[in-house]
């Protein structure tokens, strides 16, 4: 088990966003959470990255308590996870590669290692001759890939993923799906995906949740949800 | 150093510097001789003089903001909304009022009004003598502190409609013309904005110092002072200053009641905002705003420029003030940056409220920055003005010290806006990949707010360059700024040596105004 909630609650003022939501997520796996807007996924999501801190109940990263009734005992810097956030949230002021190295650098790790797996992670996204570029020079799909390069280079335990494609065409989308698909099963990385969209959920999840006013409503494989949505 | 370190640390020195020694004046005034009493207050409360003066300094920053508001929102909607040329040159002018130290304008005033001034030559001493009785007491202040407080309602009304959102203002412009939707739309969507700024201009016209001071009007921060620099009577001047400091708090706390979630709550609008066409009304209103500028804004500082334009007056000014002009860089620099890095973490406390107390930090800081500076003088001298602790007393750190305690407010809250502008997950990308603190806020924020940065650096230094009601209380000797020796020489200098003085300060204020005007040109 990467990760194990029990009992989770988050409120704001007085209603619940997530509301007991207890779930293991498992060694490689691809997670899917599914749920309409205030649904609570991306709460459930920031808390697992340690950004909000849940009311009650408890997160468990790799055996250890990350975060319990209100205390972060780990924080988001040390649970060793790769987030790709809504908005991509790369860096304006640092090229692609700066983008990329700015973690490995505070991990100190030795400038040929950051060369070495910064040019490894650009050739699997296929951006390398981008390197020197900057986020405002790019395409929208070439910052997907760069956001996702970033995220996978510091080799995470996880990965989290809040609706990178949302803003994205439809032809757009689905390239990246499958490049996201490629990139997960040559990694072996676990993941935990985030989405509205039922078609981005079936083509990417291994399991998916569906989630409801901050609940649980459903957790099943691919084909147990489809039925369930009578798809 | 942890996040929570980091700022928790820079609440503590914040309250160290600024909120202690206000709390060390009132303890220390509630004891004579050694023992616990109360009768500077009873004093206070019996005396008739206590009572004019409390009436005095509500009654001029009542009027002032009465009369700012009035004139200031129509100005602002002049500016901001509609097709009059040379809108940009026209806030820039009135700006200028506000940067400069405000007693300047007084100065200049005089050298217009007063016996021996322009008037006085042009239609003899009997107009000299109406126009002496205008300038000296209410009227005098009342017009000049209306001129430097004007621009901060014109652009708080400038910038919050431009938050309006312009779908509001089409809907009821197919049903009425635009007196009417100003009228019904615009202005109620805007009140809590324009109340504000009122609020603002009542807590500058409270604690003003230089102004009442050189033109006669006797308020509470003049009493503050003339207590405590010439009969060294402390526990009077604290008595004199708390009830500025109540009514502050009382302001304070109204406005974070009633006021605070409406003001914050807007954001500028995306969409283009829609302009007024003036059409027939354009060149009588251009020429009404030209001569309203002339009268407040161009013709003071014309007088002063005249009246310096003698060579030997800048000559015998520089020669006389250098040391002066260098130490009121030097320390506005130093306070500036001081001041910045307090109100980049603070800054980033209330946008990110990082704890519970993020709005208590806050509150103290806006306390502190309405609070009149002489108050907040005499509360330094008080905690410093010790024999282990000298080395701050008699030191240009006192005065580093008032430019904290006074002017964080403004860092903070500038720097507050400037986070919000950028998304949280720029800082949380880097914290995911296991970056530490101190190398997020190099790498990442301080690189991403750095045009905030310079901007509230510029802004700041001005505040610091002009201040005067601090420095004056507590400027150690060998210490004194430019806006201080200008003051101190006011009485018995001549008139040419103080006029280029005026302007040499008026053109140092000016320079960072300037700078910043480059710096954000790109933004508006």
């Amino acid at each position: 088990m990467v990760v194990k909630i029990k009992n989770l609650f988050k409120y704001f003022d007085t209603a619940p966003a997530v509301n007991g939501v207890s779930l293991d997520i498992r060694q490689g796996e691809r997670l899917v959470i599914l749920g309409h807007s205030g649904c609570g996924k991306t709460t459930l999501l920031r808390m697992i990255a340690g950004f909000v801190v849940p009311d009650k109940g408890s997160i468990t990263i790799d055996g250890l308590l990350a975060a319990k009734d209100g205390k972060s005992v780990i924080e988001p810097e040390n649970r060793q996870i790769g987030m790709v956030f809504q908005d991509l949230a790369l860096w304006p002021h640092m090229s692609v590669y700066k983008n990329l190295e700015f973690g490995l650098a505070a991990k100190k790790i030795s400038k040929n290692e950051r060369n070495e797996r910064i040019s490894l992670i650009l050739e699997k996204v296929q951006l390398s001759e981008f390197s020197n570029s900057f986020p405002s020079n790019l395409s929208g799909g070439q910052q997907q890939r760069v956001a996702l390069a970033r995220a996978i280079v510091m080799r995470p335990k996880i990965l989290l993923m809040d609706e990178p494609l949302s803003n994205l065409d439809y032809d757009l989308n689905s390239m990246l799906r499958k490049e996201i698909l490629k990139l997960q099963e040559e990694t072996g990385i676990t993941m935990l995906y985030v989405t509205h969209d039922r078609n981005e959920a079936f083509s990417l999840a291994t399991r998916i949740i569906v989630m409801k006013h901050g609940a649980i409503q459903k957790i099943g494989s691919v084909n147990e949800i489809k039925m369930f949505f009578k798809y | 150093m942890s996040k929570k370190l980091t700022i928790l640390i820079t609440i503590f020195l914040f309250i160290v510097i600024g909120l202690v020694p206000v709390i060390a004046m009132f303890v220390k005034s509630l004891f004579v001789g050694g023992h616990f009493s109360l009768e500077s207050y009873s004093l206070l409360f019996k005396s008739r003089q206590q009572w004019h003066l409390l009436f005095n300094s509500l009654f001029l920053a009542g009027s002032t903001t009465f009369i700012t508001v009035l004139l200031g929102v129509p100005l602002g909607i002049l500016f901001g909304k509609t097709d009059l040329p040379g809108k940009k040159i026209f806030i820039i002018l009135f700006v200028i009022p506000l940067v400069i130290p405000s007693y300047i304008l007084a100065i200049a005033w005089f050298y217009c009004l007063g016996r021996s001034g322009i008037v006085s030559g042009l239609f003899g001493r009997e107009i000299a003598v109406v126009t002496l009785n205008f300038l000296f007491g209410f009227s005098g202040t009342l017009f000049v502190l209306v001129s430097i407080c004007l621009p901060v309602v014109i652009i708080f009304t400038i910038t919050y409609l431009r938050m309006i959102n312009p779908k509001l203002e089409e809907a009821a412009k197919l049903s009425g013309q635009w007196f009417f939707v100003l009228r019904k739309i615009s202005i109620p969507i805007i009140a809590p904005g324009i109340f504000l700024s009122a609020l603002i201009v009542f807590i500058l016209a409270l604690g003003e110092f230089g102004v009442p001071s050189s033109l006669r009007f006797d308020v509470f921060p003049v009493e503050s002072f003339i207590q405590f620099s010439a009969f060294y009577d402390f526990n009077a001047a604290t008595a004199s200053a708390m009830p500025l400091g109540l009514i502050i708090l009382f302001i304070l706390v109204a406005e974070r009641l009633f006021l605070r979630k409406k003001t914050t709550q807007m954001t500028i609008a995306k969409e283009s905002i829609l302009k007024i066409s003036l059409g027939k009304a354009k060149p009588f209103l251009f020429i009404a705003v030209c001569v309203f500028t002339c009268i407040t804004v161009v013709v003071p500082l014309a007088i002063l420029v005249k009246k310096s334009f003698v060579l030997w007056a800048y000559k015998e000014a520089f020669i006389g003030s250098i040391d002066s002009i260098i130490r009121s860089l030097l320390y506005a620099s130093a306070g500036a940056t001081l001041i910045v890095v307090f109100g980049f973490f603070l800054g980033y406390l209330l946008e990110h409220r990082t704890f519970r107390f993020s709005y208590a930090a806050d509150s103290i800081a806006i306390f502190l920055f309405a609070l009149p500076g002489t108050i907040i003088g005499i509360g330094l001298i008080t905690l410093w003005n010790t024999r282990a602790t000298n080395f701050i007393y008699a030191s240009a750190v006192i005065i580093l010290f008032g430019y904290i305690a006074k002017y964080t407010a403004l860092s903070t809250r500038f720097m507050a806006v400037t986070f919000s502008q950028v998304s949280r997950s720029m800082e949380e990308a880097a914290q995911i990949l296991e970056v530490g603190w101190i190398k997020r806020v190099w790498g990442i924020l301080v690189p991403l707010v750095r045009k905030g940065l310079i901007s509230t650096w510029l802004v700041v230094f001005i505040f610091c360059l002009r201040d005067l009601d601090i420095t004056m209380i507590v400027y150690p000797p060998a210490h004194d700024t430019l806006a201080v020796r200008i003051f101190t020489l006011m009485a018995n200098s001549p008139e040419e040596i103080i006029a280029a003085l005026c302007v040499i300060m008026a053109l140092i204020t000016l320079l960072p105004l300037f700078i910043l005007g480059l710096v954000t040109i790109k933004r508006w």
